[in-house]
C-alpha cells in the first residue's frame, strides 16, 4: 500500500518539466510566442486545457527568424526527437518535412480541409495527404498614399505611371519592395510574375519561370529601377527597410505583409498615419491580381508519443474561434466563412471585403520538399537581373536551366505529379 | 677531467618522461575525444554518402569520392572559396598590422593603460551576431550613420548603397571583421611582447640602432611564435567565417559575397544534403589544415618546438 | 618624438576605431527606433529608457547573463587548468607522439561549426545532455581547448629551458618544479588564455542556440536572437542588451588586466 502512495511521489521528484502534477499527458508546442502572439498563445492554451483537463501543453519558443527555426527544426526531427510534438510551420516548409518522413500525415483524424481556402491546403499537402492545417494568412499587397494618388493602382501599368507621377512631384521613392537576396524577393516576384500571367512550376512540375510571362514580369520590376520609380536600395531591403521609408513618408507605395499595418497606423512613430490605404497588388493583360501566400500552419512531429493529444491541441487552435480571436494580430484568417462572419468587421484592421478580395488572390509557392534549393537559384539569377549584371531573360533561363536541373536530379516529378504548381 | 654529466637521479629517463608527458596530455585530450570523435567521424562518413534528407526514397548510397568529385566541378564551389580567401587574406593582413600597432603601443607604459586595453577589448566581446547587425546598421543606406558622416565630409557626394554592390560590400564586411577580431590579436601580440627582455632593446638604443631596425630585427623575430599562433587561428576563423556575413549580406548581392561555411550551411542546414554537405565540411577542413602547415614552414617553426638536447 | 607623436595619434585613432561602434550603440539603446531609422545623428537630440525598461520588465534578461557567466566561467577554469597540463608537456618534454597530439588537437577546430552541430546535437541528446549546463560546457572546453593548449604552449616554451633541471637539482619533482616553479612565471600567459577563452564562451551562439531548449539555460547571445520578431529587429533592446551584456565582460577584463601587469613586474623589467 505504501508502495502505492510512494510511486506518484517519485514521479513527481522525477519529473523533470517542473510542472506542479504531471499525470495528464504533456504536449509541447513550438512556435511564436513574442509580445502579443505571446499573450494570444497562452491565452487560446488556457482554453484548451480547461476543456482538455488530461493534457497540458508546454510552450518552447523558438526563434522567431525563419532561418534560426528551421535550422533547429531539421535538428531536432533529423534526430528523431518527439517533442515538440506540435510544430508551427511556415507555409514553404510542409512539403520538404513530410517529405522527408517528419511529420503526421492528418488525414487519419479528418480535418475540415474544405473549410479553409484551395491555397492554403495546397501549400500544405504533400504527395496528396494533407500534413499541417493552415493558422494564419500572410499575403502580400500593395500600401499606397491616399494623399499622393487618387485610387490605388487598378493595373500595372497604372502603378508604374503612379510612382512616376508622385517621383515628378517630389516624391523620394515611387515604389518599393523587398529586393535584397533572399526568400522576401522570391515573395515579392511572385506577385509580379503573377500579375502578368507567369508561374514557376507547371501542373507537370516543370519549371517554366522563363516563360515569356514571366520575361514580361522581371523586365517590368528591371523597368522600375532603371526608371528611377524604384531606388536601386531596395536591392538591400528585407521587410523592414521598405517599411520604414514608408512610415517615413518616402515611399508613395510599398509591397508588404500585413504586419506593417499596425505600425503604421501608430500617429506617433508613423508619418503617414491616417495618409494610407491598403489594396491587392494589380494584375496586367494576361495575368492577374496576384498575392503570395505566406503564414503559418500547425503541424504534428511523427515521432510523437501522443499523437492523439497533439491532433487535439492543434485542431483546437484552428478552430473558428480561435482563428477568429487570432485576428486580432496580423495575420488574416484561413477559414473562408469567417468573412462572412460580422465580428470579423470589428477585429480587421482593413475592411473585410477588401481582405476577402486580397485574399482570394493569394497563391502559394511551389509545395516541394526542394524549394528551399529552387528559391536559392531562383533569388539568385533575380537579384543578377534587377542589379543589372544580367538581362531579365538570360536571367531566367539560367535560372530555369539550373532549377530543372536539380528538379532532374532529385526524381521529384515523379512523386509530385498533380500536386505541385 | 670528469665529464660534466648530470647525475642520474636527475635527468629523467625517456621512459618515465614519454609516460609524465601522456600524463599530463592525457585530460585534454580525452576532454577533446570524447565530443569531437563522434562529429568528426560521422561528418566524414556522410560525405561519402549521397544523402538527401528530403528525399528518403532516394536511400543512402555509398558513393565513395562522389560527393569531392562533385564540388570540383561545382562553380558556386570555387567562387565561394575565391571569396573565403579574398576575405581571409585582407582581415587577417589588416588585423595582424593594426593588431601588431595596437599591442606595440598599450606595450609602452602610460596612465590610463589598463582602461585603453578594457575599452579596445569591448568589441570582442559583443557577440558577432548583435556587431554584424550593427555595422549592416551603421552601412545602411537609409539609416546608416557612415552615408551622414561620409557625405557631411564631402568624401561621398550622396549616399551610397553599400550592399548592393559586390565591391562596396566588402567594404563593411571587413570592417566589422576587422573591428571585432584586431582585439585578439593584439591581446595575443602584447602577450608576446611582454616576455621579450627589455634589456634587448636597451643594448639596441645605446648602440644606436633605430626604432624600425629594433622592430624588425629585435620585435618581430622574437615575436614569430605569437604571430603564429595568431595567424594560424585568425585563419582558421576567417575560413569559417559565416555569422558575420550571413547577417550582413546574406551572401548576396548575388551569391558575390558568399563564402564556403554559408555555402556549406546552406547545402546542409537549408537544402538538407547532408552527404554533400559533409564534403565540403571536410574539404574546409582539408584547405585550413594545408594552410596551417604552410604557415609553420614558411615561418620556419616547427611544431614540436625546438629540440631539447 | 615625431615616432613618440605619430604613435600616440595612431593609438587615439585605433581606440577610437574601437569605440565608436560601441559608443553608436549605447547612443542608440537610448534613443527611439523611429528617430533612428528617419534621421540618424550623431550625437543623440533625445533619450529614453523604454529599452531599459522593457529588457527587465517584458524579459528576464538576468538569466541568461547568468547562464553565460556560469558556462563561460566553468568553461574556462576547465580549459586554463587541462591546458595548462598539457600545454607544458608538449611544451617541456620530449616524447613520442607529441607532433600528432599537437596536430589532432588544432584540427579539431578546423572543421566549420556547422557541419559539427547535427551529429553533437545527436551525441548530447544521447548523453541527455540537451538543456543543462553541462552540455554547453563540454562542446566549450572541446573547442576552446586547442586555442588555450596552443597559447599556453608558446608561453611556456619562451622559458628558460633549464628551470625545472635547476629546481630538481634541489630535490623537487617533476611535479613540483612545474606547479612551484614554472606555472608561476606564466602569469601572463594564463591571464590572457582565460580571457580569450572566456571572450569565445561568452560569444557563442549556435552551439548554445541548438543545445538549449527553454529561458532557464539560454546565454546572452541567444537570448539576444530570440528578440527578433518574424521581420522586425528591434534595435532599442538588442542593443540595451548589449552594453548591458558587455559590461561584466569589460569588468572581468579589467581585473585580469591587473594580472597581467604584476606578472610582468614579477620579472625584474619595468612595466
Amino acid at each position: 500500500m505504501r508502495l502505492l502512495l510512494l510511486l506518484p511521489l517519485l514521479l513527481t521528484v522525477s519529473c523533470t518539466s517542473g510542472q506542479p502534477e504531471d499525470r495528464r499527458i504533456v504536449v509541447t508546442f513550438s512556435g511564436s510566442a513574442l509580445g502579443a502572439e505571446g499573450e494570444l498563445l497562452t491565452r487560446h492554451i488556457a482554453r484548451f486545457e480547461q476543456a482538455n483537463p488530461g493534457i497540458h501543453v508546454r510552450i518552447q519558443r523558438t526563434p522567431d527568424d525563419a532561418t534560426q527555426r528551421h535550422q533547429l527544426y531539421v535538428q531536432w526531427l533529423n534526430a528523431r526527437a518527439g517533442e515538440p510534438d506540435i510544430l508551427q510551420l511556415d507555409v514553404v516548409w510542409t512539403s520538404e518535412f513530410a517529405a522527408a518522413g517528419w511529420l503526421l500525415p492528418l488525414d487519419r483524424w479528418k480535418p475540415d480541409a474544405g473549410a479553409f481556402f484551395p491555397s492554403t491546403i495546397a501549400a500544405n499537402t504533400w504527395a496528396n495527404s494533407l500534413f499541417a492545417i493552415p493558422w494564419y494568412m500572410d499575403v502580400g499587397m500593395l500600401y499606397w498614399r491616399t494623399d499622393l494618388l487618387p485610387h490605388a493602382p487598378a493595373s500595372m501599368e497604372e502603378l508604374a505611371a503612379d510612382a512616376h507621377s508622385a517621383r515628378s512631384r517630389g516624391v523620394p521613392y515611387g515604389i518599393v519592395w523587398q529586393g535584397a537576396r533572399y526568400e522576401g524577393l522570391v515573395t515579392s516576384f511572385v506577385e509580379f510574375l503573377g500579375a502578368f500571367g507567369g508561374r514557376i512550376l507547371a501542373d507537370d512540375g516543370r519549371v517554366v519561370v522563363d516563360s515569356p510571362e514571366a520575361i514580361r514580369a522581371l523586365t517590368f520590376m528591371r523597368d522600375l529601377l532603371t526608371s528611377g520609380a524604384a531606388p536601386t536600395d531596395i536591392l538591400t531591403w528585407h521587410e523592414e527597410e521598405s517599411r520604414f521609408a514608408f512610415q517615413n513618408g518616402a515611399a508613395a507605395m510599398m509591397r508588404n505583409w500585413p504586419y506593417a499595418l499596425t505600425l503604421l497606423k501608430s500617429p506617433t512613430d508613423s508619418r503617414v498615419a491616417r495618409k494610407f490605404a491598403v489594396a491587392p497588388m494589380p494584375g496586367a493583360p494576361g495575368g492577374a491580381p496576384t498575392a503570395t501566400l505566406g503564414g503559418g500552419a500547425l503541424a504534428i512531429n511523427a515521432f510523437t508519443e501522443h499523437p492523439d493529444a497533439a491532433w487535439k491541441v492543434v485542431e483546437f487552435l484552428t478552430a473558428p474561434e480561435q482563428i477568429l480571436d487570432r485576428s486580432k494580430l496580423s495575420g488574416y484568417p484561413p477559414r473562408r466563412a469567417l468573412y462572412d462572419d460580422p465580428r470579423l468587421g470589428e477585429i480587421l484592421p482593413i475592411p473585410v471585403p477588401l481582405a476577402r478580395s486580397i485574399v482570394e488572390h493569394a497563391v502559394a509557392r511551389p509545395a516541394t520538399p526542394i524549394y528551399s534549393q529552387l528559391s536559392e537559384l531562383l533569388q539568385i539569377d533575380l537579384h543578377r537581373a534587377l542589379s543589372g549584371q544580367l538581362p531579365p531573360d538570360r536571367a531566367l533561363h539560367d535560372a530555369a536551366r539550373d532549377m530543372n536541373a536539380l528538379v532532374e536530379r532529385t526524381h521529384v516529378r515523379e512523386l509530385v505529379a498533380g500536386s505541385a504548381r | 677531467m670528469t665529464p660534466i654529466q648530470p647525475a642520474p637521479s636527475r635527468a629523467p629517463r625517456p621512459e618515465s618522461e614519454a609516460r609524465t608527458g601522456w600524463l599530463l596530455t592525457a585530460p585534454a585530450l580525452l576532454a577533446i575525444l570524447v565530443i569531437a570523435l563522434f562529429p568528426l567521424a560521422w561528418t566524414v562518413w556522410e560525405s561519402l554518402h549521397e544523402h538527401d534528407l528530403r528525399m528518403p526514397w532516394l536511400g543512402r548510397p555509398f558513393v565513395g569520392l562522389g560527393n569531392y568529385l562533385t564540388i570540383l566541378h561545382d562553380a558556386r564551389f570555387w567562387q565561394a572559396l575565391g571569396h573565403t580567401a579574398l576575405f581571409a587574406i585582407i582581415s587577417v593582413t589588416v588585423e595582424l598590422v593594426l593588431g601588431l600597432a595596437l599591442a606595440l603601443a598599450m606595450n609602452r607604459g602610460f596612465r590610463g593603460r589598463g582602461v585603453v586595453r578594457a575599452a579596445v577589448l569591448v568589441p570582442w566581446a559583443i557577440p558577432t551576431v548583435v556587431a554584424a547587425l550593427l555595422w549592416r546598421f551603421i552601412f545602411d543606406s537609409q539609416a546608416g550613420i557612415a552615408n551622414v558622416v561620409l557625405t557631411n565630409v564631402g568624401i561621398l557626394h550622396h549616399p551610397l548603397v553599400w550592399f548592393v554592390h559586390a565591391a562596396t560590400a566588402w567594404v563593411p564586411v571587413i570592417l566589422a571583421d576587422v573591428w571585432k577580431t584586431t582585439p585578439f590579436v593584439a591581446l595575443l601580440l602584447l602577450a608576446g611582447l611582454q616576455s621579450i627582455d627589455k634589456e634587448l632593446y636597451e643594448a639596441a638604443s645605446t648602440d644606436g640602432a633605430s626604432a624600425w631596425w629594433q622592430l624588425t630585427r629585435i620585435t618581430i623575430p622574437l615575436l614569430k611564435p605569437a604571430i603564429l599562433v595568431a595567424l594560424i587561428f585568425r585563419t582558421l576563423d576567417a575560413f569559417r567565417v559565416f555569422d558575420l556575413i550571413y547577417v550582413m549580406t546574406g551572401g548576396g548581392p548575388g551569391t558575390s559575397t558568399e563564402p564556403v561555411a554559408l555555402y556549406t550551411f546552406n547545402a546542409l542546414l537549408q537544402n538538407l544534403e547532408f552527404g554533400y554537405g559533409a564534403a565540403l565540411s571536410v574539404i574546409i577542413f582539408l584547405v585550413t589544415f594545408a594552410l596551417a602547415m604552410l604557415y609553420m614552414r614558411g615561418l620556419g617553426l616547427d611544431l614540436g618546438g625546438p629540440r631539447r638536447r | 618624438m615625431t615616432g613618440r607623436i605619430a604613435s600616440r595619434v595612431g593609438l587615439v585613432l585605433l581606440v577610437l576605431f574601437a569605440a565608436f561602434p560601441f559608443y553608436w550603440a549605447v547612443v542608440a539603446s537610448f534613443t527611439p527606433e523611429a528617430t533612428l531609422f528617419r534621421e540618424p545623428t550623431l550625437w543623440p537630440r533625445e533619450l529614453i529608457l523604454e529599452h531599459y525598461r522593457a529588457l527587465f520588465a517584458e524579459r528576464d534578461f538576468l538569466t541568461p547573463v547568468k547562464n553565460s557567466l556560469i558556462v563561460a566561467g566553468t568553461t574556462t577554469v576547465f580549459c586554463v587548468t587541462i591546458g595548462a597540463f598539457a600545454a607544458y608537456a608538449l611544451a617541456r618534454i620530449e616524447f613520442a607522439g607529441k607532433r600528432v597530439v599537437l596536430a589532432f588537437i588544432l584540427a579539431v577546430t578546423m572543421f566549420p561549426q556547422i557541419s559539427i552541430v547535427s551529429p553533437l546535437y545527436m551525441l548530447l541528446r544521447g548523453m541527455h545532455l540537451i538543456n543543462t549546463y553541462p552540455g554547453l560546457v563540454l562542446p566549450y572546453v572541446t573547442f576552446a581547448m586547442p586555442l588555450a593548449v596552443w597559447l599556453l604552449v608558446g608561453f611556456f616554451r619562451q622559458l628558460p629551458p633549464d628551470l625545472e633541471e635547476a629546481a630538481m637539482v634541489d630535490g623537487a619533482s617533476r611535479w613540483q618544479s612545474f606547479t612551484r616553479v614554472i606555472l608561476p612565471l606564466t602569469g601572463p600567459g594564463l591571464a590572457t588564455t582565460a580571457i580569450l577563452t572566456f571572450i569565445y564562451c561568452w560569444n557563442e551562439f549556435l552551439f548554445a542556440l541548438s543545445f538549449t531548449l527553454g529561458p532557464e539555460r539560454y546565454t546572452v547571445p541567444v537570448a539576444i536572437a530570440l528578440f527578433r520578431g518574424q521581420y522586425q529587429v528591434p534595435w532599442g533592446q538588442i542593443l540595451a542588451a548589449t552594453v548591458i551584456a558587455t559590461a561584466p565582460v569589460a569588468v572581468i577584463v579589467l581585473l585580469f588586466q591587473r594580472r597581467i601587469v604584476q606578472g610582468l613586474t614579477a620579472g625584474a623589467v619595468k612595466g
